[in-house]
């Protein structure tokens, strides 16, 4: 077949997502042969695996020290020059926090474990222009839907 | 590659936490060239077009209901901005951010049009760029495992190479070229800018070439191939 018949089929809207998954699912399988090479000096450090369930640490996996405003806990940035208050929140429990982390040895993986805390530091604090960019591709994905949904442009051919 | 090589000297950082934005003059034209065209749509009115007359010397007025036009509009612009922004940007996952952000106001785009075959064209437009959400944070990620950061002026002190590397800059460009590369295509293919009254659809060209510049310069960055 000449390249410009190919061409010209491929040129169709509902052949070009076939086309883009199939090259997406072969460089993933060539991913398998890549050699897995990761950096050590990762920018978010993590402890020994079972060190702190080893120590009946109640907040295990995910105790990183810290008094909340006085001490900072272990939360590193790339730039701390640029996030000087880094860590300080991240030892901060709720009452009912508290409470549970006393009575439990397994806090640290229930749906409570992070109540301030180092998702949120890393969220909306050294990251937080992220935080802005998602919440705004949600809204703007709401606006679409939502006119879409107003204006019923799927019964278009029944006017 | 250094920075300094492809964009010229850094005129400036915006420290924003992690994520510093950086100002060179290739990137600084650019963004300013987004941020003019976005002023353009913003200011302009549209719904009014003359058009010349075949066979005569007179002009045609064109004229479009207003409200047609609003959410295009209006999703045209916040393009525009995306785009500007993901030009300064100097931290990988923020640009992949700003990248889907153009995705799915580029889907709005196309499927704010009141036709069958566009609404079709829209559907597919809408699977690609979904799909194209994999390769792209999926190659950030790999990006951000094998250099252990995302930060491009931290990322270009890396003096070398791994096949990881590489791996995840392919793709991270298939899912740039999926979610704002393809847009082009099927606004093309239905006819959009064609349409009276909606000559700011050519923003979603201009988004598309100018992530694309973009993004290549972002992987000579981070692939390093001189």
């Amino acid at each position: 077949m000449k390249l410009g018949r190919i061409w010209n089929k491929l040129a169709t809207p509902k052949r070009i997502p076939r086309f883009y998954s199939i090259i997406v699912g072969i460089v993933l399988v060539a991913g398998f042969i890549v050699p897995m090479a990761y950096d050590n000096h990762q920018l978010y450090p993590r402890p020994t695996p079972q060190l702190q369930i080893d120590e009946q640490d109640p907040f295990a996996p995910y105790d990183r020290g810290g008094t909340p405003l006085t001490a900072p806990g272990i939360v590193k940035s790339q730039y701390p020059q640029f996030a000087a208050k880094q860590g300080y929140v991240t030892g901060y429990l709720s009452p009912i926090s508290i409470l549970v982390s006393n009575t439990t040895l397994y806090f640290g993986t229930s749906i409570y474990s992070s109540p301030g805390g180092l998702i949120d530091e890393i969220l909306y604090y050294s990251r937080g222009f992220d935080t802005v960019l998602e919440s705004s591709i949600l809204m703007m994905a709401f606006v679409v839907a939502s006119w879409v949904a107003l204006n019923f442009t799927m019964k278009r051919k029944e006017d | 590659m250094d920075i300094s090589i492809l964009g010229g000297p850094i005129l400036g950082i915006i420290p924003l936490g992690d994520i510093v934005l950086y100002f060179t003059p290739f990137n600084l034209f650019m963004f300013a060239a987004a941020l003019a065209f976005t002023a353009l749509i913003a200011i302009s009115s549209t719904e009014s077009q003359v058009e010349a007359e075949f066979g005569t010397l007179k002009n045609r007025e064109v004229k479009v209901d207003k409200a047609e036009f609003k959410l295009r509009r209006f999703l045209a612009i916040v393009c525009g901005l995306a785009t500007a922004g993901a030009m300064v940007t100097g931290d990988l996952f923020d640009f992949t951010l700003f990248v889907t952000l153009i995705g799915i106001v580029n889907i709005g785009i196309v499927a704010a049009v009141k036709e069958i075959d566009v609404l079709d064209a829209a559907f597919q437009y809408g699977l690609i760029a979904m799909i194209g959400t994999l390769p792209l944070f999926g190659g950030a990620a790999l990006i951000l495992a094998s250099t252990g950061t995302i930060s491009l002026l931290q990322i270009v002190q890396i003096p070398y190479t791994t096949s990881l590397m590489l791996f995840g800059s392919i793709l991270f460009f298939l899912g740039v070229a999926g979610e704002t590369g393809v847009a082009p295509f099927f606004a093309t293919k239905a006819e959009m800018f064609r349409t009276p009254g909606s000559p700011f659809l050519l923003i979603i060209h201009l988004s598309s070439l100018l992530i694309i510049v973009r993004t290549i310069e972002i992987l000579l960055i981070i692939n390093k191939p001189f």
